[in-house]
This record gives structure tokens, sequence and C-alpha cells, in this order.
């Protein structure tokens, strides 16, 4: 079956990178992560479907790909909301008071850790350390990365993305609004967020860079 | 042929002992040669390394001081000093067995695995004695089905990846794979997509732990009352060497056993789970005859052996004649054709059934390939059978030679095969115009076969040739062999597909070959064995197409079936059926009653696989000794013998093809038959197999698409396939792998052997209302 077929019921951009990507690497099955970014993307998450499809496009068995995708947490493969809440629960945010800022967003957002909230807006999960140490407590919206978050400022973050419901969530702006002491200042502003619970790499396909602009 | 230089040998202390050993093999095959057993979980000499379990730990002195290092997959390097029993590396060896053991559920006294299980053995010789861990094992559902056939019970599992480097290493299916990370990882399939692996058994086989299971043999016995004898797999020609199981004289299980000339210890999961067939209920178990109403009844042996006495007695010798034999041993087969040409005196034997290859062929061509060539050659030209279908462990053997030994694959087949992915090249062609592929091939002018014929010029060809489907001109594969052989380096191996085939022909079993080999029209062959047997006739006698139409018109009157069913195996089974009720007396020597035997007069049970004890000859003429796991009968064997037996000379005879392929039967024009065999068909010993029963696929007609377009049929649409010897109604698959202009028709699957194996047939959509019906 020709890559085109096979994803067919793709949207037309979406199409398009998974092409670009595979012709990136010259062995197929190099694409299989971030083509999986692409499938979760494209349906919202990675569903048995998705997988089967990067498995035709990468000519890897649908098991192989399974075990990919099992393996990184990134890779969701059940519904997710529309916003992804990550709170880092890791050594450096936890001393600074993670468990507070998880609690938190709990509250606001009405879904416990691990799960969805009720009306779909938002999933909440707590993980390993993100590389933001220097600005703990640090949170993540749809991957994008906002440091200091308090408890005060994630409740205000959450209600933000709940009355605003913003297409693209950008890193800059929401450290503007809702984060406190950052690590170090990362230089110049990112111009692309991200548009799902996918992350916002151009390259890799997922969001960001076209829409954002 | 280039031989390959010897290894370069490097200086090692192993355990305070300077050995000379091999550049580049592993710390655990090295030792293990010199007879130190390193213990081990995850390696497996015939897969690539992965050091998972890190069970092999030995001590190896470097730069930076002694290292403990994994000994399966560390090279050995000049001077490299290893200890394998040191205080560090038994404290190792007792942490790992701690750690694996922190989750696996020591349920051995009811696990099938207890007592042949690696971690149980190597715990008691290795393990620390005690555990320090406490806390709440993983748990599982337990079990869940891989499939119809393999179960898994994932706490078992210690993650040693065999099962799964097996499936993509060795048998390229890898439909089971480890998910999860950390403490929650297993080893599962993805969600409604089975192991379906032809080879799925082999997993079970080598797991070290009791995690994977196969249906017959879960909770059936305990390994110590297991007797094992050796034997030879009898489901193809391949003679992969196996170990047949039996509890209380009844064959419980069949483990594939290293031979390195063979299987590589590797089975398909009908060499595994066939022996189901020969503990069926419906076997027959006393001589039947047909009494005066016409229906079979069990009598004694000595009036059944009175009635076919009577009837060899009443006729002239040439009025016998014997089809089969392919499932008995060497011995067996020397013995009925001795019988035959000696006591009976005919000529008319034939151990082929429906394959009609030339017996000069299959056993006088030379060079003859051995099946470890394929492990030298540079190039391997395939045409025969899909033999992922037909030969399934030599299937195994290809796909090393490709994907570890650097030989590039041809492929030519009217149809997709299992070895397809494979190859460097392919030729699809239609039924019927082989003689035209191997003139454009041997010309060279054809641009499409450049690739092909670049391939097979390039470097020393191994050959596997045989027939493509049954509808295929048995004289094609005569003529594609004789293209090979001015291949450089080329050697073939002829292929026809059923058990003892070989064996059959070289004790004589053919109408053109007295034992040995030797041609019936040999003078000299013929006076030497008269002069042991007494006279001979000395007439080539009819093949068993001949002799199904001799009993038609009258000229053969009393026929043997050896384990054979012309029904179902010949060109025509209507022809075939009035054939045999045509005859004056049929006796059928048989296991199980089917669509030929059902109208013998007389049918005599046999012993079968695992029952007899003899010799087996496979494909290469390599001789082998098959034990008798089981007490049914007394015969009486000759000498033990073992090795290949190869042709001398230049062949026994010219053999009688024309290169340019006139006199293969043409099809231009019309949809031409493709009639390939599948694995699981629907032939007796599948079906008396439970585990294999259930795996028979569905028939159906495979078109090609403008085929299709032009008909206007389309997928799944029920259709009328017509030949000039039956019909047969089936649903169209539409397989864009097909050659244009042919259909294909499984053989042998429920309907679809009343088709018989016409050249060319004609496909009709079925009206409507006759589908309701
Ligand atoms: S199931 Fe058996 S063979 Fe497969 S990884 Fe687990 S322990 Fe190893
Ligand atoms: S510990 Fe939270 S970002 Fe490193
Ligand atoms: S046998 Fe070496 S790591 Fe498993």
């Amino acid at each position: 079956m020709s890559a085109a077929s096979v994803i067919a019921d793709w949207s037309a951009p979406n199409q398009e990178r998974a092409r670009r990507l595979l012709e990136t690497y010259p062995e197929e099955r190099s694409a299989v992560m971030p083509l999986l970014y692409l499938a979760s993307l494209e349906h919202g998450y990675l569903t048995s479907a998705g997988m089967t499809q990067v498995a035709q496009l990468t000519g890897l068995t649908s098991a192989q790909v399974q075990s990919v995708a099992s393996f990184y947490t990134m890779f969701k493969r059940d519904h997710v909301g529309r916003y992804l809440i990550s709170v880092c629960t890791s050594i450096s945010c936890y001393l600074l008071g993670a468990d507070d800022v998880l609690a938190a967003v709990e509250t606001e957002t009405t879904a416990r850790d691990g799960t969805t909230s009720v009306d779909g807006a938002f999933t909440v999960e707590h993980v390993e350390c993100i590389g933001a140490c220097g600005g703990a407590p640090a949170v993540q919206v749809n991957y994008e990365l906002v440091e200091g978050v308090l408890p005060e400022k994630a409740t205000a973050l959450c209600k933000w993305l709940r009355e605003t419901s913003p297409d693209v969530v950008m890193t800059d702006a929401m450290q503007k609004s809702f984060g406190g002491v950052r690590s170090f200042d990362w230089g110049i502003g990112e111009e692309q967020g991200a548009v799902a619970p996918v992350p916002a790499f151009g390259p890799y396909g997922s969001t960001g860079g076209e829409s954002a602009r | 042929m280039p031989e390959r230089p010897p290894p370069e040998m490097v200086t090692i202390t192993i355990d305070g002992r300077e050995v000379e050993v091999p550049q580049g093999e592993y710390i655990i095959k090295v030792a293990e040669d010199l007879g130190t057993y390193i213990p081990r979980f995850c390696y497996h000499p015939r897969m690539t390394p992965v050091g998972l379990c890190r069970m092999c730990l030995v001590e190896v002195e470097t730069p930076r001081g002694r290292l403990l290092t994994t000994a399966c997959n560390t090279p050995v390097a000049p001077e490299m000093i290893v200890d394998t029993e040191s205080a560090v590396v038994q404290k190792a060896q007792e942490g790992i067995l701690e750690f694996l053991l922190i989750n696996h559920p020591l349920d051995c006294p009811v696990c099938d695995k207890g007592g042949e299980c690696p971690l149980q053995d190597q715990t008691v010789a290795y393990g620390p004695g005690e555990s320090r861990f406490v806390e709440e094992k993983r748990h599982f559902e337990k079990p869940i089905p891989l499939s119809d056939i393999v179960l898994m019970d994932r706490e078992r599992c210690i993650l040693c990846a065999r099962c799964t480097r097996f499936s993509e290493e060795v048998s390229g299916d890898p439909l089971i794979e480890f998910v999860g990370r950390g403490n929650q990882t297993h080893v599962i399939t993805f969600p409604d997509e089975p192991f379906a692996s032809y080879f799925s058994g082999n997993t079970v086989e080598i797991c070290p732990v009791g995690a994977l299971t196969a249906k017959p043999y879960r909770f059936k016995a305990r390994p110590w009352d297991l007797e094992a004898i050796e034997s030879v797999s009898m489901v193809d020609a391949s003679g992969a060497s196996i170990s047949i199981e039996t509890s209380q004289n009844e064959v419980v299980r069949i483990n594939g056993i290293d031979n390195d000339a063979t299987n590589h210890g590797w089975l398909s999961d009908k060499d595994r789970f066939i022996f189901q067939a020969v503990n069926s209920e419906n076997r027959l178990t006393a001589p039947l005859v047909r009494d005066d109403a016409g229906n079979l009844q069990p009598t004694s042996w000595g009036e059944a052996l009175d009635r076919v006495a009577d009837a060899l007695g009443s006729v002239r010798g040439d009025e016998v004649a014997s089809i089969g034999g392919a499932n008995n041993t060497n011995e067996e087969a020397f013995a009925l054709g001795k019988f035959l040409r000696s006591v009976v005196m005919t000529p008319h034997i034939d151990v082929q059934v429906g394959d009609a290859l030339n017996p000069d062929f299959l056993v006088g061509i030379t060079p003859r390939a051995e099946i470890r060539d394929l492990d030298r050659a540079a190039t391997i030209l395939v045409w025969a059978g899909d033999l992922k279908e037909e030969f399934p462990t030599l299937y195994l053997r290809v796909r090393r030679a490709v994907t570890q030994m650097g030989a590039k694959l041809v492929v030519v087949h009217p149809r997709r095969t299992g070895l397809d992915d494979l190859a460097a090249a392919k030729i699809t062609y239609r039924p019927g115009e082989g003689p035209e592929v191997v003139r454009k091939l041997a010309a060279g002018a054809d641009a499409d076969y450049a690739a092909a014929r670049e391939l097979l010029t390039a470097g020393s060809v191994t050959a596997l040739i045989g027939l493509t489907g049954r509808a295929e001109d048995p004289r094609l594969a005569e003529v594609v062999a004789a293209y090979a052989l001015d291949l450089p380096g080329a050697k073939v191996l002829p292929l026809a597909r059923r058990g003892n085939v070989f064996g059959g022909l070289d004790m004589g079993l053919a109408p053109t070959l007295l034992p040995g080999r030797v041609p019936v029209t040999s003078e000299s062959g013929r006076a030497e064995l008269e002069s042991a047997w007494g006279p001979l006739p000395d007439a080539v006698g009819r093949d068993a197409a001949a002799i199904l139409a001799g009993l038609a018109e009258g000229e053969v009157k009393v026929l043997l079936l050896v384990g054979a069913d012309p029904v179902r195996d010949g060109r025509n089974p209507d022809s075939a059926r009035a054939a045999l009720a045509a005859a004056d007396f049929v006796v059928s020597f048989d296991m199980f009653l089917n669509d030929s035997n059902q109208h013998a007069a007389v049918v005599l049970p046999v012993d079968g696989f695992a029952e007899t004890e003899g010799t087996v000859t496979n494909v290469e003429g390599r001789v082998q000794k098959a034990y008798r796991s089981m007490t049914w009968d007394r015969l009486v064997w000759g000498p033990e013998r073992d090795g290949v037996v190869m042709p001398d000379g230049p062949g026994i005879q010219e053999l009688q093809y024309t290169p340019d392929g006139g006199g293969v039967r043409s099809t231009a024009g019309r949809l031409a038959l493709h009639s390939g065999r599948v694995l699981y068909d629907a032939g007796t010993r599948n079906v008396q197999s439970p585990a294999l029963a259930a795996l028979v696929p569905d028939p159906a007609v495979y078109l090609h698409p403008r085929d299709a377009s032009a008909l206007a049929l389309t997928d799944s649409q029920v259709v009328d396939v017509t030949g000039e010897f039956g019909a047969v109604r089936l649903p169209v698959r539409i397989d864009a792998t097909l050659a244009e202009g042919s259909a294909y028709v499984p053989a042998n699957l429920e309907s679809t052997w009343m088709l018989g194996v016409p050249d060319v047939v004609t496909i009709e959509a079925s009206s409507a209302e006759e589908v309701a019906e």
C-alpha cells in the first residue's frame, strides 16, 4: 500500500508532514516516533488505528509500533483533554511545593492526577523532572513549559485556559502571565506554540510553527 | 566457489587455562566448547545475542581492572583473561537470580515448564538459596491467548526477548513484542492481531520459563514422565530433526532438534502439532472389507489378507499397480518395491501421487545442492512452490541465508510468496508461460528481467526448483533446471514435497527406477538385481496418471493405495473416482478413510508417523534415522545409515528436457489456473489434528484486479469456477500480486479439491438465487 493511501483520511497538512518525515530518514522505520506524534495530533490521541497506520508507513508490524509507543509516556494511548497539564513532582519541584501545585490543578480542573475532566477540557498528570529544576515548581501545558508556578498561579493558569480556551498555547506568553522565577533567561522567544497535547516541534510536524505564525 | 578463509585464532585465558580460540567468537560459546557452561537465559546459539538477562556475567581483566561483563555478547580478543567462576561472578549470578525471581511467581508445581525449566535449574545451580524480597509480586490476568495455539502467562516472563527475537529475526513475522516499561513490561500482540505465525510453536520451545505454552501440550504431562526419541519430521521432505515425546504410549509433544544440516532446531507448527493425527479417534484400527451390501465392515487380519492375496493371485502381474508410499520409511518402501517387482511382477509403481515430476530429475540431477549450500551461495534462485507453505523449515534456511549470510534472492512464481519481501528480484508469470520466462532469462534481451539476470550470473547460484503449483506442467521444472545448471557455480536442489518421496524413489517406487537409482532400462543394473531377487519385469511402468487411465481401460485390474488419495491429489477427481470404481480390486493401506479408499475392497490400517522405525531420506538425499516412539507394530529394519547419498556421475540418465520448453502445456489466451498449496490445507492429517484443523483457511478464488474488472467481478462476490474436470463455487479475492491472466485457487481446501487441476478455468458470477440456497 502506498503511503498516501494509508493516511488518505488524515488532514492535508498532516499528510504533507508525514511525507516529509518519511523522506527525512534513510530508513523508513526511523520515522516511527515523529509519526506517532502526528498520528496523535490527527486523532486526538494515539489510537490503535493510528498505530497501525504508522506501522504501514514504516514497514513495521503494529506490535512493534505498539512496543515503541508504550515505552514512552508522552505517547498517549487513551483520550486526552484539550489541555494536558503536566505537573513536575521530581525532587526540586517537590521541595518547592509540587504537591500543592498538583492539588491546586486538580481542584481547578476537576481532573484527578492521571485522569481527564468530565468536560474533556483537561488531562492532569504528574511527571518526572522536565529539566526546569532551576525554575521549580514547573508545569507544562501541552508540553509548553511554565516555570515558577506557585499554587495560586497554577489555579489562575487553569482558569485562564478554561475561560479563554486558546487555540495555541505558548511558553513565553504563559510565563509572562502565570510564571515566576525562571531557571535562566532562555534568550530569543519562541514563536511557535502547541495546538494540541502533542509537542510543538515544527520539524516533527506536530503543531506550532505554521499555525502559530 | 571461494571458500571462506578459516577464522583467525587468538590466545585467551579462561579460568587459568590458556587456549587458542577463533577470533570474534563470543565468550559464552568459546567457554562451552571448552566444557565450561556459563549460565544463561536470553542467549540462544541460533539468534543474535542481546545481553538482556545478565545471567552470563563473567569477570574479564581490562586496563581498568577486573570487570563484570556479559559473556553472551562479548567477543574474545587477543590475550583476554576471563574468569567464569570467581567469587565476584558467583555473587553476581546470585544477585541476578534473586532479581529475576522478584516477580517470578514460583508456581513451579503447576507450571508446564517445571522439571525442564532453565530458570528452575539455574536457580538450583547458581542461585542464592533465599530471597530478601518480601513485597508483592506483579500480577497479570492469566493466561491470555496470543493465538489459537499459543498462550501467555505474563507474570512468569523474565523478559529475555527470545520469543520476540525469534519472531523478528528467524521467522520474520514480529507479531509479538514487549509493551510497557519497567516492571510493567510484558510480551503481547497488537490488539486483534493474533500471533498467527506458521512458526509460533518455536517460541514456546525456547522460552526459558513457562510463560509461553502451547494448547496441545498445556497441562498434559510432566517432563520427567516423558520419553523422548529422535526422529525426522515427515510433514515435508526437508528432513527436520525432531524429538517425539510420549507419555504412557501416547505422543504428547514434538520439539525441534538442532540439526546443522537441516532445520537448526526450528519447526513449523505443522511439524510440531501434526502428531495429534496419530492420536486421533478416527484412526482405523481393524482391517475393513467390503460386504455384499457394499459397506466396509471390520474383519480379521486373516480374512482381509486372504482377500488381498486372492485378488493378487487372480490377475497377471502387470495388471497390478501401486500408488503412494511417500509416508513410509525407506525400509518399508524397499520391502514394498521388492514385493511388487519380484513377487507380483509388476513395473507399475509410483510414489508420487499428483506431482508427476520426472523421477530421474528428482534423484539424478547433478550437481545437486545440499541445504547447507544456501549459506554459501551468492545468489539463490527459488522457482518452486511457495516455500513458506510447502517447505516451512527450508523457508527459514533461505530466509537466514538472505538476511544473515548475504545471499541475494531471486523468486519466480505466479503470485506473491512468503519470500518475496526478501527477494532482490521477483518475476511474476502466468502459469503456462514458464518456458517463455526461461527463454527471456537465458537470452538476456528483456529489460524486465535484467535485475534477475544480473544476480543469477553474478556468482555461485543455488537453485531450488519444483512445481510452483499443481497445474504447472511438471516438465517445466526440468526446463528450469537445465537453464539453472548453466549458471555460474550452479547447484540444483529439486523439490518434491511429500515426507519420504525421495526415499521412495531411491527404493525404486517409480515406474522408471529400480532401487539404488538404477534405471529400469539399464540391462546391467537389472541383471544385477535379478541375481538377488530373481526375474523382474523389464518394462518401464506406468506412472500414477497412467495407472488410473489403465484402470479405466481395464488394463490394470488390481490397485494398491499406499497412504495415497488420488481423488484428492490427482488432477481429475471424477476420473480418479471412476478409475477406482472400474478396478476389480483396490486395497488401501492407510491410517484413515479418505475420498479414495472409501471405495476400496479392503482397507488395512497401518502404523503412522512415530510408530514405525527406519530411515527417511530428505530432499538432499540425506538419510536419517527415525526411531519409534510408540509400540504399534513389529517390522524388521535395514542397517542404520547416515549422510547424504549423492548421485554419482552426470546423473543416471540424460534428462529428457527440451531447453526451449517445447511440449510444456500452454495456457495462452485463457485464465490459467494457479493451484498453489497452503501449509494448513484440508489434508487428512491436518484435519485430524485439532490444533491445525482450526487454521485451515476459507477457500476462495484470487484474481488480479484487471481480470476481475474485465469480468466485472468485485471482492467477496461469489463465482462459479469451472475447469475441464469439475466446478466449484467460491468467493472472489482481489489480489494484485497474482500474475495477470491467472486465477489462484489454493489446492486442497474444503471444497477447492473438487475443481481438480485443470490448466485453465472459466469464472462466472453465480446468480443471486443460487447463492442464497
Ligand atoms: S515469554 Fe519467555 S521467551 Fe518471551 S521474553 Fe518472556 S521469558 Fe523470554
Ligand atoms: S525537578 Fe521539576 S523540573 Fe527538575
Ligand atoms: S545470556 Fe548473556 S545477558 Fe542473557
